[in-house]
Order: C-alpha cells, then sequence, then structure tokens
C-alpha cells in the first residue's frame, strides 16, 4: 500500500504525527531546561561545601582542557587562514586588500575563535561527558557512588563544570592568537600583505573590550557544554543505546545553546559598550 | 555443602530494619503497595519474588538509593526514607550495598576501587589502607589482583571485588542484589561463604535472589513478595515446606 493511500484513509494521521512528535518535543526540551537549572543549583549549594576534590577538578582541566589544544589550536589557524584568504581575495576587488588585518583580527576575537572553540569543544568535550557519565549510569557506577557514601554530584559533575568554565577561556584565547596569527600567516604568503603591517593594522583596530567580549562569552559556553553533557549523562537509560543518544543530545542541545547564548550574550554586551561609550 | 550450613544460626531476635508501609510506583506501575517487613540483627534474609515483583527496589530503598513515595524504613531509630542524600552518608557508612554485577569504577584498579571507601571515610594512611585492601581482597581469594582493572577479570571475580569494596568498611549490614546469578559453582560457593563468614561477625545480610540454592544454602529467613506485599515470611524450612500453591509454584518453577 503507497503512502499516498494510507494518508487519504486516515486523514488525521499527519496532523496526530505532527502533534505527537511536538509534544515530545516540547516535554523533552521543558524536561531538560527544567533539570539542568535543578542541576545548576544544586551545584551551586554545593560546590562551597566539603569535600573538596581538587585532584579530580585538576584531572579535569588536564582531559577536558589540555588535550582540547591539538583541536582548537587546528580550528583557529584554519579559520585564521580562511578568513585571510576570503577576505583578501573579496576585497582586493574594491581596493580594500589593505583592511583584512582589521577585519579578521576584528572577526576572530569578538565572534569566531570563541564560537568555533567552543562548538568544537560542545562535539569532543561535551560528547565525552555524556558518554562517560552515561556508562557510568548504565553501569551502576553512579548508584555505586552513592551507595559509598559519597556524592555523584560533587566527584562528578562539580570537577568537570569548574574545569569547563577555567579552560574554556583559556583555550579561547590561545585560539583567538593563533586564529590572528594563521590570517597573518596567510596575508604574508598569499596576499603579500607584509607581517609588521598586518600585526600593527590588526593590534591598533582591536579593543581590548573585543577581546574581553569574546573571551566572557566562553566562560558561559564551557558551562552550558558541561552542564548539558552532565544533565544527558545523569539521565543516561537503557543501556549502550542510551549512551548514544545521551552522547548525540548532548552535542546537539549544547550546540544550539551556545548558538542562541552567543546572540543573546553579544547583544548584552553591545548594550553595555554603547552605554559605557556614552 | 556441609560446612556452609554449620555456620548457620538463629537470629538473635532484635529488629535492626523495620520496613512500615512501604509504598511505591513507577509511573501507573504499582511496585510496593504497603510493605512491612522486620529485618532483625545478624540475620541473612533473602527477599524473593517473581521479575518485577519489586525485590532490588525494597533492596535499594534500604539504602536510600530509592525513595518511597509513603512509608519508613526505620535503621537505629532513624527514618531513612526521610533523609537527604547528605544525611545519608552517615547510614552508608554502616549499610553496604553489593551490585548485581560488581559496580567497579572502571577507571580504577582493583586496589582504588577497595581503597575509595577507605580514603573517602576514614583518616587512615596509605600503608594502613594499602594493608587492609590486601588483607580484605586475600579474604576472597583475589590476592594479586591489586593493581588489574575490572576490565581484566573474570565476571565472578569482579562480582567478588564488588563484595570486597563494600565489606571493606565492616558494615553492620549489608544487602546483596543477585549476588549469585550467573556465577559458576566455585564463585558462588565462595560469595556464600564469605557472606557465612561475616554473619559469623554480626553483620546482618539481606539478598535479593533467583537462586534457590543460595537461598536454601545459607538463608536464615526468607521473604516472599508479590502483588507489591510480603505474601509470605518464614524460616528458609518453613517455605521450602509451604502449602501455598503461589510460593510452592514459585520455587518449583511452575509460576512466576
Amino acid at each position: 500500500m503507497s503512502v499516498s493511500t494510507k494518508i487519504k484513509r486516515h486523514p488525521g494521521m499527519l496532523l496526530r504525527f505532527a502533534k505527537a512528535k511536538s509534544s515530545k518535543f516540547v516535554h523533552e526540551m521543558l524536561d531538560f531546561v527544567g533539570g539542568s537549572i535543578n542541576l545548576l543549583y544544586a551545584t551551586a549549594l554545593s560546590v562551597f561545601r566539603p569535600p573538596y576534590y581538587f585532584g579530580l577538578f585538576t584531572e579535569q582541566c588536564y582531559s577536558l582542557g589540555v588535550k582540547s589544544l591539538s583541536i582548537a589550536f587546528i580550528t583557529a589557524l584554519s579559520t585564521g587562514m580562511v578568513m585571510s584568504i576570503q577576505f583578501g581575495y573579496g576585497l582586493e576587488r574594491f581596493g580594500g586588500k589593505l583592511y583584512v588585518p582589521k577585519v579578521v583580527g576584528l572577526s576572530i576575537m569578538r565572534e569566531l575563535g570563541p564560537v568555533l572553540t567552543c562548538l568544537m569543544l560542545a562535539g569532543r568535550v561535551g560528547a565525552g561527558i555524556a558518554a562517560e557519565v552515561g556508562s557510568m549510569k548504565v553501569t551502576q557506577q553512579i548508584d555505586a557512588i552513592r551507595a559509598l557514601g559519597t556524592d555523584p554530584l560533587k566527584r562528578i559533575v562539580i570537577p568537570r563544570i569548574l574545569a569547563m568554565m577555567l579552560m574554556t577561556p583559556l583555550l579561547v584565547v590561545m585560539a583567538d592568537l593563533v586564529g590572528v596569527c594563521g590570517g597573518m600567516m596567510l596575508s604574508y604568503f598569499e596576499l603579500n600583505i607584509p607581517m609588521d603591517f598586518y600585526f600593527h593594522e590588526a593590534v591598533t583596530a582591536l579593543q581590548l573590550s573585543d577581546f574581553t567580549v569574546g573571551v566572557t562569552k566562553t566562560f558561559f559556553f564551557g558551562l552550558i557544554i558541561a552542564v548539558t553533557g552532565c544533565y544527558y549523562g545523569l539521565k543516561t537509560e537503557g543501556g549502550t543505546q542510551g549512551v548514544g543518544q545521551a552522547t548525540r543530545h548532548s552535542v546537539v542541545t549544547s550546540s544550539i545553546l551556545i548558538t542562541i547564548f552567543d546572540f543573546i550574550l553579544t547583544k548584552i554586551f553591545w548594550i553595555f559598550e554603547k552605554g559605557a561609550h556614552g | 555443602m556441609a560446612k556452609l550450613d554449620k555456620s548457620r544460626e538463629v537470629a538473635s531476635g532484635e529488629t535492626l530494619i523495620k520496613v512500615e508501609e512501604v509504598y511505591k510506583t513507577f509511573d501507573d506501575k504499582v511496585v510496593h503497595n504497603g510493605i512491612n517487613l522486620d529485618i532483625k540483627k545478624g540475620e541473612i534474609l533473602t527477599l524473593m519474588g517473581g521479575s518485577g515483583s519489586g525485590k532490588s527496589v525494597l533492596l535499594r530503598s534500604l539504602i536510600g538509593l530509592e525513595k518511597p513515595d509513603r512509608g519508613h524504613i526505620y535503621f537505629e531509630g532513624t527514618d531513612i526514607a526521610a533523609l537527604n542524600e547528605e544525611q545519608l552518608v552517615s547510614v552508608r557508612k554502616k549499610i553496604a550495598y553489593v551490585f548485581q554485577y560488581g559496580a567497579l569504577f572502571d577507571s580504577f584498579t582493583i586496589a582504588d576501587n577497595l581503597a575509595y571507601p577507605l580514603r573517602e571515610h576514614t583518616k587512615l594512611s596509605e600503608k594502613q589502607i594499602r594493608e587492609k585492601v590486601s588483607a580484605t581482597l586475600a579474604k576472597l581469594g583475589l590476592q594479586g589482583t591489586e593493581e588489574s582493572f575490572p576490565a581484566d577479570l573474570s565476571g565472578g571475580m569482579q562480582r567478588r571485588v564488588g563484595v570486597a569494596r563494600s565489606i571493606i568498611m565492616d558494615p553492620e549490614v549489608i544487602l546483596y542484589d543477585e549476588p549469585t546469578t550467573g556465577l559458576d559453582p566455585y564463585n558462588t560457593k565462595q560469595i556464600l561463604k564469605i557472606i557465612l563468614q561475616l554473619k559469623s561477625h554480626g553483620a546482618t545480610s539481606v539478598l535479593v535472589t533467583h537462586d534457590m540454592f543460595s537461598i536454601f544454602a545459607v538463608t536464615d529467613r526468607v521473604a516472599f513478595l508479590k502483588d507489591g506485599k510480603i505474601e509470605a515470611l518464614g524460616t528458609a524450612q518453613e517455605i521450602k515446606d509451604t502449602k501455598d500453591p503461589a510460593l510452592h509454584g514459585f520455587i518449583h518453577g511452575e509460576t512466576m
């Protein structure tokens, strides 16, 4: 039987299907919002209460931050180079090739460095957190932590959240510098823009606020990646399939949230900057 | 099994854990529908029942891993059901839980798995911890596995490590979730032996198992769960000789 025949026989089927799907989506979304706010609230309450697991925090800084250096480096370098080549040849048509350092520097510092690095981290770190915590959940290791008189929030969630809030801005600072340097190298070899000129133009075009706004956003992005990963990890059910789902949900949700919060935070920061400049 | 049977003693009679009118539902499924149960100090009690009868949920409730919707679970005068996670820590130092598949931390070595509760709750030096870990592993025939990871061990050995981790703090009560299910006769006997050894040192044990051999080899009393309630409660022998058709059918594999 063809699909069209089926639809003719059941005219409300598509509507019911759409309703069911949208209702499931809304339910899952509300579940996530409520659950992650709860998790954040519980974390905020617990973070200053002993015991403190400083060793676990440094372990996570290494695992989530230091081990992400290469991915952040490659992303930033290629972004800087691509931006230079695109703007270089694009602006050349209007005689604006010499604006490349300013445009690339501003774009990387304010937007591309922070957002692209964090999207890559959402893939690498967010997926890793959700998969690791999810596996611990389905193999009852989270229950074992509780049964042995310790708190999974303190041992699992807090070290990851704090590590991401510290390491994400640091990674982005590195990515910003690498991105600008990548653009400078490309401009030198491909567009014949001297390095000292590029550097001078980029530095004079940038204000401290361009740098701080970009980096401050990543503090929130790091929080989003860690909380989303932990939330989906702790919510995992149903064995290996559940771990796969948790991982997928974590990456998709944190990537979407990063783009949404990027807009919100950018808007807020512009309002503040405008206010500061009268 | 004669040797195992010899160490069986009659429970002292003093109630250590009191389960009072416990109700629990998951979505629409009623799991516990007014459970009442007294667990006596020093006894080995087995919770028996068909799949989905709520045995494991009851066992988890005894250590606060599940919260009843209604009712009370008293341990040394404290209502476990009313405690939050932080307050449950002191209870969990006295009540240990042995997970069905060990639930060992797979990124830790066996020694670190056993050392975990000692590092968290005691002020023992690393040397003392290492000594205690080695002694506990030896007790379960697991000497030499200290530096291995859980994945390097067989399923039976992982279960025994799970038992070792649970007993290393010398708990008053040990809750076993299907401790012998799927194990070979050697590992089954090792675990039953340790359950009896712990009993001889005064520990109280609560088992959830489908393994009839284990039930009748070590248990003092058996509680049979059906339809969310304790349907029958008696000594292992009384349960074995029961005339109740549901229980008789369950024991002899004629009904679920």
